[in-house]
């Protein structure tokens, strides 16, 4: 049996491989990056919501599973250029800086995740023209290392604000979605914040708060135990307040019906998940549909969602839509199933 | 600010200008209060929260359940007296706003229906009534007769331990900034010596004892006043904390 290609290694991916390894396949895991970890890894996420467990303690032993099995090849700053579908499974073509390499492989696991919407389409908000507008994803980073500061001027931010939905359920940049983890995440921003720094102020703007399922209690706990502050309302753009020190976010409190015009020290953008470079370009490359979304879409998703309907192909994590890493873990695992089988056939 | 014709804003937004009791500031009013709220303050909500009785205000999640049961909101017909609302000020830090509720907000007669209710455990009772006190202790209520005369008598009282009923008009009529005519004065006093009730001034009556317990007494209004102008003091600026 020739081995299943994976492609991607982010949890989706990193899980696929590891599950395969362990039934005995040999997985060929292709990142386009020179790490393994996907997005997570990328920005160096903090604590995980919502279990608030360190990043690298789930990311780690998935690591380890994938690093440690012979049955695993790991191509690293490797990219696809070239599929061509054989009787069974795929011949495709590998290319690093200075390689070109043809391979078989018996089936094919598409894991290439999500790109972060980038924040300066909304332009409103001034992200990229104010230094101390920043994304969440960044703040991720600044979490993970402690150092929350104003990249402005270095100085601790007093007041921080989240705008929850940037680019996502927006039809002026064309992402009516929900990005599923935007309220998690930065619900959890804040509560990491406010429990290290207590004397920083966290505000949240949103329209609605979709912690579904068992994260609502992440969010109860933000209120009762961190005093994070929830107001209704979508901010409407971000100018600098006077003297440039602070900046200002323009909306309409919608409980209080009235325009509000408030000072912060930082203003953190929730941004949505986009379909990334990688997942359009696997969807070419495999001649597979994609939604009106621009995510690959499995033929049928109620039912089964990493059976893409094109025979030996499966899908598995944020390539198919908006997803939390347990989602996206569990589906590398049917996914990794699912061409076993068929690769066995 | 534009012109803006003033039948189009709400009252409480124009300003007049009154010139011998006559407003002359016309149709068109140049003089609008802004709508925008720039304010935004934890101090209020951390005020509440650390009362014993505020504590559950961060748990409010403007569902509205607390109002809607509300006899004084819905049976009443108090529209203006909305826990839910009172809440939602003063837990995200809209203190300029939440100022303007200063009385209406002791219009909660606790039957507490709002707290068997409330689907995530506010004791919306007690909050409001937390919320009541920051409100009054830090002088956002206007001042009314009734609370003057309560303080003109609290300190008469805590003179001696009795009433001196002279004493107690003349301190409240300098308070209201009042001058009663010398002939109604005259006719007041000779109706209180008639019926044995002017002991003042040297004939004062006295507690026996009243030193001690008026000392007591004292300090702990003074505690009271400290801490009221403790809070006053941290009340929320007039300019909404704009930069
Ligand atoms: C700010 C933020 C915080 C988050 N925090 C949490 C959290 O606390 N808890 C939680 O459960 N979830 C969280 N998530 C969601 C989490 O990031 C995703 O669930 C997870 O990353 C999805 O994994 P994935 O493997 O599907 O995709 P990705 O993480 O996007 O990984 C895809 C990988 O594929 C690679 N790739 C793509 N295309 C190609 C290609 N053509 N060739 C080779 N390689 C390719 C990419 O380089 C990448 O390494 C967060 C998301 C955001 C935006
Ligand atoms: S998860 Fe939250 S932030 Fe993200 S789009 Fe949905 S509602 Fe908005
Ligand atoms: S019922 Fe409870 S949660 Fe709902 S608005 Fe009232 S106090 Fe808030
Ligand atoms: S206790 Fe007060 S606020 Fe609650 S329902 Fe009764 S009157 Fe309304």
């Amino acid at each position: 049996m020739n081995p299943i290609l994976v492609l991607g290694g982010g949890p989706a991916g990193l899980s696929a491989a590891a599950e395969l390894a362990a039934l005995g396949a040999e997985a060929l895991l292709v990142e386009r990056e020179a790490y393994l970890g996907g997005n997570p890894k990328r920005w160096h996420y903090s604590l995980l919501a919502p279990d608030l467990r360190p990043a690298e303690e789930i990311l780690g032993p998935l690591l380890g599973r994938v690093e440690g099995s012979p049955k695993v090849e790991r191509r690293l700053s490797t990219t696809l250029t070239k599929s061509e579908r054989l009787e069974k499974g795929f011949r495709v073509t590998l290319k690093t800086a200075d390689t070109v390499e043809t391979r078989e492989v018996s089936a094919v696991v598409l894991a290439t995740g999500f790109d972060h919407f980038d924040s300066r389409r909304k332009f409103e908000y001034g992200y990229g023209r104010y230094p101390d507008v920043i994304d969440f994803k960044e703040l991720e980073g600044m979490i993970h290392d402690d150092k929350v500061v104003r990249p402005s001027d270095g100085r601790a931010p007093k007041r921080i604000a989240w705008i929850l939905c940037v680019g996502s359920r927006d039809i002026q940049v064309g992402n009516p979605w929900c990005c599923r983890l935007g309220c998690v995440v930065s619900i959890k921003q804040a509560v990491e914040i406010r429990q290290k720094h207590p004397e920083i102020d966290a505000w949240v703007y949103y329209m609605d708060i979709r912690t579904y399922g068992l994260w609502e209690d992440l969010y109860w706990k933000s209120m009762q135990e961190y005093g994070v502050k929830f107001i209704r309302g979508r901010i409407g753009q971000v100018t600098l307040a006077e003297g440039g020190a602070q900046l200002l976010a323009t909306g309409e409190d919608t409980i209080l019906s009235r325009p509000t015009e408030v000072p912060f020290d930082m203003i953190v953008l929730a941004s949505g998940m986009e379909p990334g470079t990688g997942t359009k370009e696997a969807a070419g490359l495999f001649g597979l549909p994609v939604g009106p979304e621009g995510f690959l879409t499995p033929r049928l998703s109620d039912m089964n969602p990493v059976d893409s309907g094109s025979p030996g192909v499966y899908f598995a994590g944020a390539a198919t839509g908006p997803k939390a890493i347990p989602d996206a873990v569990t589906e590398g695992m049917g996914a990794a199933l699912r061409a076993f089988q068929y690769a066995r056939e | 600010m534009p012109i803006v014709e003033k039948s189009l804003v709400e009252v409480d937004r124009t300003e007049k200008l009154e010139i011998d009791g006559i407003d002359v500031s016309g149709e068109w009013n140049t003089f609008l209060r802004s709508r925008v709220q720039a304010h935004l303050d934890v101090r209020v909500s951390d005020w509440v929260k650390g009362q014993p009785q505020g504590e559950t205000i961060s748990r409010c999640w403007q569902c509205g359940t607390c109002t809607a049961g509300c006899c004084m909101h819905t049976d009443y017909g108090l529209t203006e007296f909305n826990p839910r609302y009172f809440i939602y000020l003063a837990q995200v830090g809209y203190e300029e706003e939440l100022r303007k509720y200063a009385t209406t907000v002791w219009r909660c007669v606790s039957c507490n229906k709002c707290v068997e209710r409330c689907p995530k455990g506010v004791k919306v009772e007690e909050v409001i009534h937390t919320i009541g006190s920051y409100l009054e202790l830090t002088g956002a209520a206007p001042e009314s007769p009734a609370d003057r005369f309560d303080r003109a008598y609290a300190s008469n009282l805590l003179e001696r331990g009795i009433l001196d009923e002279a004493a107690l008009f003349r301190t409240y009529e300098r308070l209201e900034g009042r001058k009663t005519p010398a002939r109604d004065l005259m006719r007041m006093g000779l109706a209180l010596l008639r019926s044995g009730r002017l002991h003042t001034g040297p004939f004062a009556h006295r507690t026996r004892g009243w030193k001690k317990m008026g000392r007591v007494l004292r300090e702990n209004l003074e505690a009271d006043e400290r801490r009221r102008r403790a809070l006053a003091v941290r009340a929320a600026p007039p300019n909404g904390g704009r930069p």
